[in-house]
């Protein structure tokens, strides 16, 4: 796991201070870092596509396959919040193999834009398919969710429960990032025809990292649906998959910890115009200023500003070999 | 169907084609030369429209003036983002890519704000209607079919006969050695960048009496545009006329048989096929 002493520390104050929320806060700050952990999921499930060097601009797409899925079993037959939540998730992957397989061999414009494409229609079989999903005019009622039989109806309870989806998520996606299968992703990244002349089957481990991404984001979309216990198609469009992408660049791709800190970062500054044309101006602007001015994202400014601090503190300036 | 319905909706289909064509010969264009897609063509449309709106419709300046305006601001604009965003990323591919993303949702967001949230309506510049092969079709509609023809041959025209074009030609092929053949590749780009912005910008300027104006309007062109390179072959002129004509004539047919929403939907499904047995598309060097 992380390797120095202080990250670890860093670390432990975090998770003591996300466990003691529900003593301190009121209810809306609960609801608020649970939608806050909701999108950490979606972030860091982004980052293996996009370390292989895939743009995937579709990412909502299989949020709401996920919270169709997940919020239809359960209301329509009863079948418990663990199985329909695991449901939506392998759907939610079945189907990123299904748009990934033909799409992932190609050159990355393709599979830009085939999830682009995908996004609009999965939004409009959402929204056309109205004896099912009820359509635009939105899917109401659907049940709280519940553990081995026990229906969490506090937002306390709802409040641990997406704690915990998050911490899963993010230790298997932080095991695979450093294992061999990450390493492959990143050399994937970096230069693909030299790991394919190595022996690794590019298409492959595309089709693995990006299906993987969708089942998470399938298991994003089911508490999603079982904690807001609404659904509406046009949530999940063009501008849901696009802020994703976001937490994921204002952050930093150079770490794992850059979703991470992109999407809580973002999530938080911009709640008090949560669902307004100005949070998208303002994340529009912010990744716009990231691209151009500090391109390793928010995770690198710590070093960048501690590089800024030593050069004004020390005596001579450090020219001519920078 | 009746023929009658058929004939219409093939006309139809061939004015909704012309306007996906200019959309599509843009992106295939800075495709061709810097292997980006741009992901704010679709916002550049509505911003066409939205300069009808105010210039012709507001202000009273004659339709012609407000529709070459349009197209000279937005290529401007398209020069500018270029100078901004393109170039200081050094053309990195991925960069460009989630820099146009921000600029298009920034773009449809500030709309809301700027042109209020209500829907707009520009009337009809060309009123009237006509008997073609039996059936009447709006003049308002048939217009679009020879500007837009106008507007692609010039394309071809400037491409194919200039030095201009020739420099982009060189870009294409090979970007270093254009450069060292004394080719300047900034400014060239940004031509090519001014060139597809102008062109999205006459699409919107073209739809804008006919359907109504709001920020989110780029969108379906958009996705239309994109179906329609992927068919035609990415970086293909040709392969986005054939393209575009195709998606419009399928696109109307089908969608006045069926409805708008299972003509996209369709047209989607075709593409993940199209990509499983013929990747390059109908015009398409290898991928």
């Amino acid at each position: 796991m992380p390797r120095s002493a202080g990250t670890a520390a860093a670390l432990i104050v975090v998770l003591a201070l996300l466990l003691s929320l529900p003593f301190v806060g009121g209810d809306y700050y609960l609801y608020l870092f649970a939608l806050v952990f909701t999108n950490i999921i979606l972030s860091a499930s982004l980052r293996p596509s996009l370390t292989c060097g895939q743009l995937n601009i579709g990412h909502s797409a299989f949020m709401c396959i996920g919270a169709y899925t997940s919020a239809l079993l359960a209301k329509n037959l009863g079948v418990p919040f663990e199985v329909s939540l695991l449901c939506g998730a392998v759907l939610a992957a079945a189907v990123g193999l299904a748009i990934g397989y033909p799409s992932l061999r190609l050159r990355g414009v393709y599979f830009a834009m085939v999830t682009v494409a995908f996004v609009e229609a999965v939004r409009l079989i959402a929204s056309i398919w109205v004896p099912l999903t009820r359509g635009n005019a939105g899917l109401s009622g659907v049940p709280k969710p519940t553990l081995l039989g026990t229906t969490l109806a506090t937002r306390t309870s709802q409040y641990y429960l997406a704690l915990f989806l998050m911490l899963v998520v993010l230790l298997v996606l932080y095991k695979l990032e450093h294992s061999r299968l990450g390493l492959i992703w990143k050399s994937i990244g970096m230069v693909d025809t030299l790991a394919q002349s190595l022996g690794v089957n590019v298409a492959n481990y595309k089709l693995l990292a990006f299906s993987l991404g969708c089942f998470f984001a399938g298991v994003a979309g089911a508490f999603y649906a079982h904690f807001i216990r609404f659904l509406f198609p046009p949530e999940f469009g063009f501008l849901l998959a696009t802020n994703i992408l976001i937490y994921n660049f204002v952050g930093g791709r150079g770490h794992f910890a850059g979703p991470i800190v992109g999407a809580a970062f973002l999530s938080l500054l911009s709640e008090p115009f949560r669902g307004s044309p100005y949070e998208t101006i303002f994340f529009s602007i912010v990744m716009l200023a990231t691209i151009l001015f500090l391109p390793g994202g928010l995770i690198m400014l710590p070093g960048k500003l501690a590089g800024l601090w030593r050069s004004a503190s020390s005596t001579y300036a450090p020219s001519g070999h920078a | 169907m009746t023929s009658a319905l058929l004939v219409q909706s093939a006309v139809i289909g061939l004015s909704i084609g012309s306007i996906y064509i200019l959309m599509a010969l843009g992106l295939t264009l800075m495709f061709g030369m810097m292997h980006i897609i741009n992901f704010a063509h679709g916002a550049i449309y509505m911003l066409g429209a939205f300069v009808i709106y105010y210039v012709y419709f507001q202000w009273g300046v004659p339709y012609v003036a407000a529709f070459v305006l349009a197209m000279l601001l937005l290529g401007a604009g398209g020069y500018l983002v270029e100078r901004s965003i393109y170039r200081p990323v050094k053309g990195g591919i991925e960069p460009t890519l989630v820099a146009l993303l921000a600029l298009t949702t920034l773009l449809q967001a500030a709309g809301y704000p700027v042109f209020g949230t209500l829907d707009k309506h520009v009337p009809p510049v060309f009123s009237g209607t006509r008997n073609v092969l039996g059936v009447t079709i709006s003049v308002e509609r048939l217009m679009i079919i020879p500007i837009a023809a106008v507007l692609v041959v010039s394309l071809y025209v400037f491409i194919n006969k200039t030095r201009m074009g020739a420099a982009m030609r060189a870009i294409e092929q090979d970007k270093e050695a254009a450069a060292l053949q004394g080719v300047n590749v900034n400014v060239i780009n940004g031509l090519a960048f001014a060139v597809g912005f102008a062109l999205a910008a006459a699409a919107g300027a073209l739809m804008a009496p006919i359907f109504k104006l709001d920020p989110m309007m780029g969108e379906q062109p958009l996705l239309k545009a994109f179906i329609i390179i992927i068919l035609g072959g990415l970086g293909s002129i040709p392969g986005a006329i054939l393209g575009g004509l195709i998606l419009g004539l399928i696109d109307s047919i089908v969608a006045t048989a069926l409805g708008a929403e299972p003509a996209f939907l369709l047209s989607f499904v075709f593409i993940i096929l199209l990509l499983l047995f013929r990747p390059t598309g109908l015009f398409g060097h290898a991928p």
